[in-house]
C-alpha cells in the first residue's frame, strides 16, 4: 500500500465508522467499542507503518484536486511532527475507547457517543494531516463542532449545555479569526499549500500585513488552547463524560492550538510581536492556571486548570522563539498528553467508584483503590515534575530556556521567577490531589462503596503511566528518535543540539526544580487551613469568573443591544416603511439628477391650451382631494378618483389614442364598481368623540413632513415626465412597429398588433396576473367574515325597512325590491346589447380600437349590470357562470395558440394571417392573433366576474356569518 | 430534434402556465389530479432546467460549446419585440428555482396544500413569474413577470389564512405594489430617453447617450433599482420581509427564499450588463450605494438574527443577511468575488429554504409553537374531516435525531462553518476580495474590503450564537420530549436540500468552475449583447408565407 492510500485511509476510516456507529442499536455497547477500537488500531498501525518515511524531514504527501481555481486542493501531508500527533491521537484514542467501554453506563445511548468520538478522531487527524491551510481551517472548525456535541452529550444537565455552548462560541470565533488569518497568509504567500507557506517565512514576516495576520492566527490558536484570557471555557467543558475530557480536553483537541503555533513557528515566530503576544499569553496562563488549580474542589476542575497551566507552559516555550524552546514544547506536548490523560481517567474511576468528584468528600481512597492510587500518584508526580518521570525532563528543558536571555525585555527578565513560581504551584496542586484523595481517614457518606474497577478499565492508565516512567528514565532510546524526527520536520536545518539525558549536572535549572519542589510542599502546608475551609476558588480572584463575564457580555451584546438596535433601525409598521420607501427613492433619483445638473427644459413649454389645462386642473384637484379624503370619506374619495381617471381618459382622446381611451374608460368603470362593492365591508368610520384624539404637535409635524414628502415626490415625477415627454423624437423601436404592423402583423390597429403580436408575450403575462389576482381575491374572500360592525344592514336599507313596517299595506322589503325598478329592467334588457357590443369590439380589434381585453371588460360590465339589477340570488338562479373555467380555458386558448406556431417550426406566438373570402361579407383578414385575443377575452371576463362574485357573495352569506360560518362552495366546476 | 431543443427555452414559462390553467378548470376538490399535474409539471421543469444548464454551460453530450441562446418570441427580430435569453446565470437560477419548487411541493403534499384552495395553481403561476424573470431579455417583460410572480405570491403568502398571515400579507402587498409602481416609472424613464426596452440593446445604447439624456437615464435606473432592492430586502427597504416570510406557510416560505434572490439577480444582471465597462460615463453606476446598502443590510440582518426569539424570525432575518451579502458583493463587483457570490447565492438559498421547511416540523411538537399550531388548526378546520385518515403521520424512530441533525447542518451553513457549502461560499468570496486577480497578485487590501470581510465573518458568528441558543433550547433543554409527528415526505425535502449543499462541497471544483465562467461572461457583457442583437429569425418557408403584398396594396393610414 503506498503512503498516499495509507493517509486517506487513516483520515476517512474514522468518519465512515462514525457514520456506521450512529446507526447501531442503542444497546450495542460492545460492538461500538470494538468498532472504535479497531479504527484506532488501524489508524495507529498505519501511522507506525509510515514512520520510516517521515524520519529526517521526510514527508508523505497525497493531493486530490478540489477547487483548484481557488487554490484549494485536498492535500494530506504527514511529516515527523504530524506523525507524532497522529500517533497521539490514535494511540490515546485507542486507550480512551477501551476506558470508555467500561466508563459509560449500559443505559447510555452510546451510538451517539461513539459516533461523535470517532468523528472527532477523524477531524483531529484531518487537522494534523492537512497539507493545505484552508483545509486545516476546515478540520479546525470541525473539531470545535464535534467537541461541542461531546460536551453536550449529557444535555439534560444545564452545565453541559452551557459549557458546550461557551466552548463552541469561543473556539468557533477563534476558528473564524483563524480562517481570515490563513486567507491572509495565502494572500501574502500566493498559495494555500502548506509546503509553500512553510518555505515563505521571510515573505510573511516582512509583509505589511504580518501584524493582522499574526493576531488573527493567534486568536485561533489561543482560544483553542484555552490561553488567558480565553481560558475559561475549558473548566466548563468538564461537564463532558470523563473519556471526552481525557481525550479532547487534555490530550488532543486543546493541543490543536499549540500544534498550530508549532506548525507556523518557522514562518511567523521570532519577531517581537510574536514574543510579546505568545509569550505574555503563555506566561500569564501558566501562572494563573496553576494558581487556580490549587483551589479547585472538583477533581476534574483541578485537572482542567492544571491543563490550562501546562498549555500555558507550552505556549510560553513556543513564544520564546528559540529552537530549543520549540524542542521542549514538542516534548512537553507528548509528556503532558500521557500523564494528563491518565490522571483524567483516574479521576473518572474515582468518580465512578465513589459517585463524587468533590475533593471535600473524598479521602483515604488508597485503601479501597490501591492500584489506582499508585498509578495516580506516579502520574501526579510526572505532572509536578518529579525526577525519573517524563514531566521532569520537559520541565527541566523549560527552566533551561527560561533562564536564557531572549529579548531582554521585562517579560523575558521575569521569566525564570514566574517559571519557578508556577513550578511551585504545580507541585502544590499535584500534592493536594494525591494527599486529599488518597490519604487521610476513610471517606464517610459516599453513595457507593469504592472498589477497584475492572482490570480492562484500568489498563489504559497502566500503559500511560508506564510510558511516563520509561520516557522519564530512558528518554534517549524511547522517545528520542520520534522527537528528533518531529523537531527536524519543523525546524529543518535549524534543528539545535539538545540532550534528553536526565542528568545535566548541578546547574541553575536543577536548582529551580528543587526550589519548586520544596517551595511547593511548603506552600501546600501553609495553605492547609484555607483549603480545608472548603471554599471553592482561590482567595483573591474567586469572584472574577470568566464564565459569568462571558455570559453577561453575550447576553448584553447578542440580546439586549441587538433588541434595542433592531427596534432603533427597523420597524414593523407599514406607514414608516412606505415613508422610507418614498424617501429613499427620492434620494436615489435626485442624486443623479443633482450630479448631472438636471433642469427641465421649460422652453419646450409651448402650445398652452386653456381647455386642456382646465381639464387637468380639475383632474389634479380630484386626485388630491381623493387622497385627502381617503381616510374618512371613502365614497367621496372613490368618486373623485373616478374623476381623475376620466381626465386621464379624455387626455388619451385629446392626443388621439382611442385604444387607450377606450380601455381606460372600461377599466375605470369596472374598478369603481368593484371597489364600491368592497367599501361596504370596510370597517366603519371611527367618529365616536372619545376615540378621536386631538392631534399633538408631534403628530402635526409628522403629517406636514409626509405632506412635504408627497409634494416633493409628486413634483419630481412631474418634472421627470415633462423632461422625457418634451424630448425631441428620436430613433426608437416604435418606428419598427408602425412599419410592420400591417405588412407583417396583418392589422391596421398598431396598438392591437403590439398587444397580440409584437409583444403578445407581455399580454399573456399580464392576463396571468389578472387571473392570479382574481383567484387570490376569491381565495381570500372565501374565508372572509365581515367585521361584526359591518354585518348589520346598511343605514339606507334600515330606513326603508322601517318605512315598510310603518305602512300597513306594505310588507317589509317591498321598497328594496322596488328600488331602481325601471333602471333594473333596462339593465336586464341591455344584457344582449352589451354582448353584441362586446363581440363587435372584439372582432374589429385588429383594425380599429377594441380587441380582446376591451371586449372582455365590456362583457363583464354586462354581468356586473345584471348583478346590480337583479341581485346576486336572482342572477345566479338564472345564469350559470363558472368564471374559473373561463379563466382556465382562456389561458389554455391563448397559450395553445402560441404553441401552435411551434408545430410549424416557428417560435412561440409567431402569428399567421391570411385573407379569407367569406360569402356576403367579402374578404376578411384572419390572423392567428385573433385566436390569441379570444383567449384574452375569455380570461378577462372570467377574472372580472370571479372578483365580482367573490365580493357579491359577501352580502349573501353575511347574515349567516354570526351563526354558521360556512362559506359557499367553490365557484367553479359545480356542474 | 434540434428544433425542439430551440423551444426548450420557453418551456420553463409555458409549462407552469398551462399546468396552472389546467388546474383552474378542474374542481379544487379533485386533489389527486392537481397533485399529479403539479408534480409532473414541477419535475419536468427540473429536468428541463438541468438540460438548459447543460446547454448554457456547454456540458451537453454533443460537446457543443457554451453559448448564450436567444429565443425570439413571435419570430420578431431582437431589439423590437421580446426575447428570451438563456445564459449561464439564468440557467443556474432556473435550476435553483426548480429544485426549491420540487422540495416545497413535496413538503406541501403532506398537509399544507390542503390549507386553502387553489394552492397548486398559484404555485405554478409563481413559477411562471420567477422563471420568466430569469429568462426574459426585455425590461418591460421583466416587469410583467415580476407582476406575475408578485400576484401569485400575494395569494400564496395568504395561503392558510389566519390573522397573522393576513396582516403580514397585506403589508407585503402594499409595499410591493408601491415598488411595482416605481418599477414602471423607472422603465418609462429609461424607455423615454433610450427608445428601447431590450436589455442588450439598452446596454449597447447607454454608452452613446447624451449628457442630457444620461441624467434622466440614471435617475430612471435609480428608481428602477429601488424597486429591485425592495424585493431583495435591502435596508431600509426590507422590514416587511422577515415578517412576511415568517407568517407564510412553511412550503410557501421555502419557495419564497428564491424570490428575494430575483431582486438580487436583476441587480446583478443589469448592473453588469447596462452599467458595465462599456457604459461610458455611467459605468459602475450605483455600485457604491449597493455596496454600502448591502453592508448595512448584513449588519441589520445580523442584529435581527440575534434579537429574534422564534426560529422563523431567525430564518426571516437570515434572508436579509443573505441578500445583504449578495448586494454588497455585487457592489464590490470584481469577477472572482461575483463567482464566490454566485456560489453563496445557491448555497444560502438552499439553506434558507430547508430552514423554513424544518422550522415547521420542529415547532410542531413544541408548546412555544402553539401559535403556529393554532394557525394550522384554523387552516385545517374545514377540510379535516375528509382527509382525516391521511393526517396521521408515520412516526419514524429517528425523527428527532434527523431533525436535530438537519438543524445542526443548517446552523453550520448559516454560520459559514465547515464542512458544508456555507463555509466554501464565504471562503470563495473572501478569497476573491483578498486576491482580485488570483493568488499571489500582491495587491493591497482596501479599507472597504476589511469592513466587508469583517461583516461576513461576524454575521456568521451571529448566526452561530443565535442558532446554538435556539437549538439548545429546542433539542437539548426540553425535558419531556414530544416527538413531532412528521411524515417521510416532509423530511425528505429538507434532507435533499441539505444533501445538495453537501454535494456542492464535495463537487466544489466543478461548481466553482461553472460560477467562474458565469462571472467572467457577466463581466464582459459584449458577448451577451452580440448574441441577442444578432439572433437569427426562423426563415419563413415559401409555401406557408402570408402574402404581405396582398395586404400592402390596401394602404390604410396607420394610427400614429
Amino acid at each position: 500500500m503506498p503512503g498516499e492510500t495509507a493517509l486517506i485511509v487513516i483520515l476517512l476510516l474514522p468518519f465512515m465508522a462514525a457514520f456506521v456507529a450512529g446507526f447501531l442499536p442503542q444497546t450495542a455497547r460492545n460492538t461500538e467499542a470494538w468498532l472504535a477500537g479497531v479504527v484506532a488500531v488501524i489508524g495507529l498501525g498505519l501511522s507506525l507503518w509510515l514512520y520510516p518515511q517521515v524520519t529526517d524531514g521526510g514527508v508523505v504527501r497525497a493531493e486530490w484536486t478540489w477547487m483548484p481555481s481557488l487554490g484549494l486542493n485536498f492535500v494530506l501531508r504527514m511529516d515527523g511532527f504530524a506523525w507524532l500527533f497522529s500517533v497521539l491521537i490514535t494511540g490515546i484514542g485507542l486507550l480512551v475507547v477501551l476506558y470508555a467501554r467500561y466508563y459509560m453506563s449500559p443505559s447510555d445511548p452510546v451510538p451517539r457517543f461513539f459516533a461523535f468520538f470517532l468523528a472527532f478522531m477523524g477531524a483531529m487527524l484531518g487537522l494534523v494531516l492537512s497539507g493545505n491551510i484552508i483545509q486545516m481551517a476546515v478540520f479546525w472548525e470541525l473539531t470545535s463542532i464535534v467537541s461541542f456535541l461531546l460536551i453536550g452529550y449529557w444535555h439534560h444537565n444545564a452545565s453541559a449545555r452551557d459549557g458546550a455552548r461557551m466552548a463552541l462560541t469561543i473556539t468557533g470565533t477563534g476558528g473564524l479569526c483563524l480562517l481570515v488569518g490563513v486567507l491572509l497568509i495565502g494572500h501574502i504567500v500566493g498559495s494555500y499549500d502548506l509546503d509553500v507557506v512553510l518555505a515563505s517565512g521571510d515573505t510573511i514576516r516582512d509583509h505589511d500585513l504580518y501584524a493582522p495576520t499574526l493576531i488573527l492566527v493567534l486568536l485561533g490558536a489561543l482560544t483553542k488552547s484555552a490561553q488567558f484570557p480565553f481560558h475559561f471555557w475549558l473548566p466548563h467543558a468538564m461537564a463532558a463524560p470523563t473519556p471526552v475530557s481525557a481525550y479532547l480536553h487534555s490530550a488532543t483537541m486543546v493541543k490543536a492550538g499549540v500544534f498550530l503555533l508549532v506548525r507556523f513557528w518557522p514562518v511567523m515566530a521570532g519577531t517581537d510581536l510574536w514574543f510579546l503576544i505568545v509569550g505574555a499569553a503563555g506566561l500569564s496562563t501558566l501562572l494563573l492556571g496553576a494558581y487556580f488549580a490549587i483551589f479547585q474542589q472538583d477533581l476534574k476542575g483541578l485537572l482542567a486548570y492544571s491543563t490550562i497551566s501546562h498549555l500555558g507552559l507550552i505556549t510560553t516555550l513556543i513564544g520564546l522563539g528559540s529552537p530549543l524552546g520549540l524542542v521542549a514544547a514538542i516534548f512537553h506536548i507528548v509528556n503532558h498528553a500521557t500523564f494528563k490523560a491518565s490522571l483524567f481517567m483516574a479521576a473518572g474511576i474515582i468518580d465512578h467508584e465513589t459517585g463524587t468528584r468533590d475533593m471535600r468528600r473524598l479521602s483515604g481512597l488508597r485503601r479501597a483503590l490501591p492500584i489506582t492510587a499508585t498509578l495516580a500518584m506516579v502520574a501526579s508526580a510526572a505532572m509536578a515534575g518529579v525526577p525519573l518521570l517524563n514531566g521532569f525532563l520537559s520541565k527541566e528543558m523549560f527552566f533551561t530556556e527560561a533562564v536564557e536571555n531572549h529579548t531582554g525585555s521585562l517579560l523575558d527578565q521575569s521569566l525564570p521567577y514566574v517559571a519557578t513560581l508556577a513550578g511551585m504551584f504545580s507541585v502544590v496542586y499535584s500534592l493536594r490531589f494525591i494527599h486529599k484523595v488518597f490519604f487521610g481517614p476513610d471517606a464517610v457518606g459516599l453513595e457507593k462503596e469504592p472498589h477497584e474497577p475492572p482490570h480492562w478499565m484500568r489498563l489504559p492508565i497502566e500503559l500511560l503511566v508506564l510510558a511516563c516512567l520509561i520516557v522519564g528514565i530512558i528518554p534517549g532510546i524511547t522517545i528520542g528518535p520520534f522527537l528528533a524526527s518531529a523537531v527536524t520536520s519543523v525546524l529543518g536545518p535549524e534543528t539545535p543540539y539538545y540532550s534528553l539525558s536526565i542528568w545535566h549536572g548541578f546547574n541553575l535549572p536543577l536548582l529551580m526544580s528543587i526550589v519548586a519542589l520544596v517551595g511547593g510542599v511548603l506552600i501546600y502546608l501553609a495553605l492547609q487551613r484555607y483549603l480545608s475551609s472548603g471554599i471553592e476558588g482561590p482567595p483573591w480572584f474567586r469572584n472574577l469568573k470568566g464564565q459569568r463575564i462571558f455570559e453577561r457580555l453575550l447576553v448584553t451584546l447578542s440580546w439586549r443591544w441587538a433588541k434595542a438596535l433592531e427596534k432603533l433601525l427597523g420597524t414593523r409598521k407599514l406607514q414608516p416603511q412606505l415613508r422610507l420607501l418614498i424617501g429613499t427613492v427620492l434620494l436615489a433619483a435626485c442624486l443623479p439628477l443633482f450630479m448631472g445638473r438636471f433642469a427641465p427644459n421649460l422652453s419646450a413649454f409651448v402650445g398652452f391650451d386653456l381647455g386642456f389645462a382646465t381639464m387637468w386642473a380639475v383632474g389634479m384637484a380630484c386626485a388630491v382631494i381623493a387622497a385627502y379624503q381617503a381616510k374618512y370619506h371613502r365614497l367621496v374619495a372613490l368618486m373623485l378618483m373616478g374623476g381623475a381617471g376620466l381626465v386621464t381618459c379624455i387626455t388619451f382622446v385629446w392626443f388621439s389614442a382611442p385604444d387607450l381611451a377606450l380601455t381606460q374608460l372600461l377599466v375605470e368603470i369596472v374598478t369603481t364598481v368593484l371597489i364600491l362593492l368592497g367599501l361596504r365591508w370596510l370597517p366603519k368610520r371611527m367618529d365616536a368623540p372619545e376615540l378621536v384624539r386631538p392631534a399633538t404637535l408631534m403628530v402635526t409635524l409628522r403629517r406636514y413632513r409626509d405632506l412635504l414628502l408627497a409634494i416633493v415626490a409628486g413634483l419630481g415625477t412631474a418634472a421627470l415626465s415633462f423632461a422625457v415627454m418634451t424630448r425631441p423624437a428620436f430613433d426608437s423601436v416604435s418606428r419598427f412597429f408602425l412599419e410592420r404592423a400591417y405588412t407583417e402583423g396583418g392589422g391596421t390597429n398598431v396598438v392591437n398588433v403590439i398587444l397580440v403580436d409584437f409583444r403578445g408575450f407581455d399580454t399573456l403575462g399580464e392576463v396571468v396576473v389578472l387571473a392570479t389576482v382574481a383567484i387570490t381575491i376569491y381565495v381570500l374572500l372565501r374565508r372572509f367574515r365581515p367585521a361584526a360592525e359591518s354585518v348589520g344592514l346598511p343605514e339606507q336599507q334600515r330606513i326603508q325597512a322601517d318605512f315598510d313596517a310603518e305602512q300597513p299595506h306594505r310588507r317589509p322589503g317591498d321598497t328594496l325590491t322596488d328600488y331602481l325598478n325601471i333602471p333594473s329592467v333596462i339593465m336586464q334588457w341591455m344584457f344582449p346589447v352589451i354582448i353584441v357590443l362586446s363581440m363587435y369590439l372584439f372582432l374589429r380589434g385588429h383594425e380599429l380600437p377594441g380587441g380582446g381585453f376591451a371586449a372582455g371588460i365590456t362583457m363583464s360590465i354586462g354581468f356586473i349590470l345584471q348583478y346590480m339589477a337583479g341581485g346576486t340570488r336572482w342572477v345566479e338562479a338564472h345564469l350559470r357562470i363558472l368564471p374559473l373555467r373561463w379563466i382556465g380555458w382562456g389561458l389554455l386558448f391563448a397559450g395553445g395558440t402560441g404553441i401552435a406556431s411551434t408545430l410549424f417550426g416557428f417560435p412561440f406566438l409567431t402569428s399567421y394571417f391570411q385573407y379569407l373570402e367569406v360569402p356576403l361579407i367579402g374578404r376578411v383578414p384572419v390572423a392567428s392573433a385573433l385566436l390569441f385575443d379570444l383567449g384574452i377575452f375569455l380570461l378577462v371576463v372570467g377574472a372580472t366576474v370571479l372578483i365580482l362574485i367573490a365580493l357579491a357573495h359577501q352580502s349573501v352569506r353575511s347574515p349567516k356569518a354570526a351563526r354558521a360560518p360556512r362559506p359557499l362552495g367553490p365557484v367553479g366546476g359545480e356542474q | 430534434m434540434g428544433a425542439l431543443f430551440d423551444h426548450l427555452i420557453a418551456v420553463p414559462i409555458l409549462l407552469p402556465l398551462l399546468a396552472g390553467a389546467l388546474m383552474v378548470i378542474v374542481d379544487d376538490r379533485r386533489r389527486p389530479f392537481k397533485i399529479a399535474v403539479n408534480l409532473v409539471s414541477t419535475l419536468t421543469l427540473l429536468i428541463v432546467a438541468i438540460t438548459l444548464l447543460m446547454i448554457a454551460g456547454g456540458m451537453t453530450a454533443s460537446g457543443d460549446p457554451a453559448r448564450t441562446s436567444v429565443y425570439l418570441l413571435g419570430n420578431w427580430p431582437a431589439p423590437f419585440a421580446i426575447t428570451l435569453v438563456l445564459d449561464r446565470l439564468s440557467a443556474l437560477m432556473l435550476v435553483l428555482t426548480s429544485v426549491l419548487a420540487v422540495a416545497a411541493l413535496i413538503f406541501s403534499l403532506a398537509r399544507w396544500h390542503r390549507a386553502g384552495p387553489h394552492f397548486h395553481t398559484l404555485f405554478q403561476f409563481l413559477l411562471v413569474g420567477i422563471n420568466g424573470a430569469f429568462l426574459t431579455g426585455d425590461l418591460f417583460n421583466l416587469f410583467v413577470f415580476f407582476e406575475v410572480m408578485l400576484a401569485a405570491s400575494y395569494g400564496l403568502v395568504l395561503h392558510g389564512s389566519g390573522t397573522a398571515r393576513v396582516r403580514a400579507g397585506l403589508h407585503y402587498i402594499a409595499i410591493n405594489l408601491s415598488a411595482s409602481l416605481l418599477f414602471l416609472i423607472g422603465v418609462a424613464l429609461i424607455y423615454g430617453v433610450t427608445g428601447t426596452l431590450n436589455m442588450a440593446d439598452l446596454a449597447a445604447r447607454v454608452g452613446d447617450a447624451s449628457a442630457e439624456n444620461r441624467v434622466i437615464l440614471e435617475a430612471g435606473a435609480a428608481i428602477l433599482g429601488i424597486a429591485f432592492l425592495v424585493k431583495s430586502g435591502m435596508w431600509p427597504l426590507g422590514f416587511w420581509l422577515p415578517t412576511a416570510y415568517t407568517a407564510a406557510a412553511a412550503p410557501v416560505a421555502a419557495i419564497f427564499a428564491i424570490m428575494s434572490k430575483v431582486g438580487v439577480y436583476v441587480v446583478l444582471r443589469l448592473s453588469l450588463l447596462v452599467f458595465g465597462p462599456e457604459a461610458g460615463d455611467s459605468a459602475g453606476f450605483g455600485a457604491h450605494w449597493i455596496l454600502v446598502g448591502g453592508m448595512v443590510t448584513i449588519g441589520f440582518g445580523m442584529i435581527g438574527v440575534l434579537a429574534s426569539q422564534g426560529l422563523s424570525r431567525i430564518a426571516g432575518y437570515s434572508v436579509l443577511v443573505s441578500s445583504g451579502t449578495l448586494l454588497a458583493v455585487i457592489g464590490y463587483g470584481t469577477a472572482p468575488v461575483i463567482s464566490g457570490a454566485l456560489y453563496y447565492l445557491v448555497s444560502s438559498t438552499l439553506t434558507i429554504s430547508a430552514f423554513f421547511l424544518l422550522i415547521e416540523l420542529v415547532e410542531r411538537a413544541r408548546d412555544a409553537g402553539a401559535d403556529v399550531l393554532a394557525v394550522t388548526m384554523e387552516a385545517f378546520g374545514e377540510d379535516e374531516a375528509e382527509d382525516a385518515e391521511e393526517e396521521v403521520g408515520v412516526t419514524i424512530p429517528f425523527t428527532l435525531a434527523v431533525l436535530g441533525a438537519s438543524f445542526a447542518g443548517i446552523a453550520l451553513l448559516l454560520a459559514g462553518l465547515p464542512p458544508l457549502s456555507g463555509f466554501l461560499a464565504k471562503f470563495a468570496m473572501i478569497h476573491g476580495m483578498f486576491n482580485p486577480t488570483g493568488l499571489g497578485d500582491g495587491l493591497p487590501i482596501g479599507a472597504g474590503t476589511w469592513v466587508l470581510v469583517a461583516l461576513l465573518i461576524v454575521s456568521g458568528l451571529a448566526a452561530l450564537i443565535a442558532m446554538t441558543r435556539s437549538g439548545i433550547s429546542i433539542f437539548w433543554a426540553s425535558i419531556e420530549r414530544t416527538v413531532p409527528s412528521v411524515r417521510v415526505i416532509e423530511v425528505l425535502p429538507v434532507l435533499g436540500l441539505l444533501g445538495l449543499c453537501l454535494a456542492m462541497t464535495l463537487q466544489g471544483g466543478a461548481v466553482i468552475r461553472y460560477m467562474d465562467e458565469t462571472a467572467a461572461s457577466l463581466s464582459e457583457p459584449a458577448g451577451y449583447i452580440e448574441s441577442v442583437l444578432t439572433a437569427e429569425r426562423v426563415a419563413r418557408a415559401p409555401s406557408g408565407t402570408p402574402d404581405p403584398a396582398q395586404g400592402a396594396d390596401e394602404e390604410t393610414e396607420v394610427a400614429p
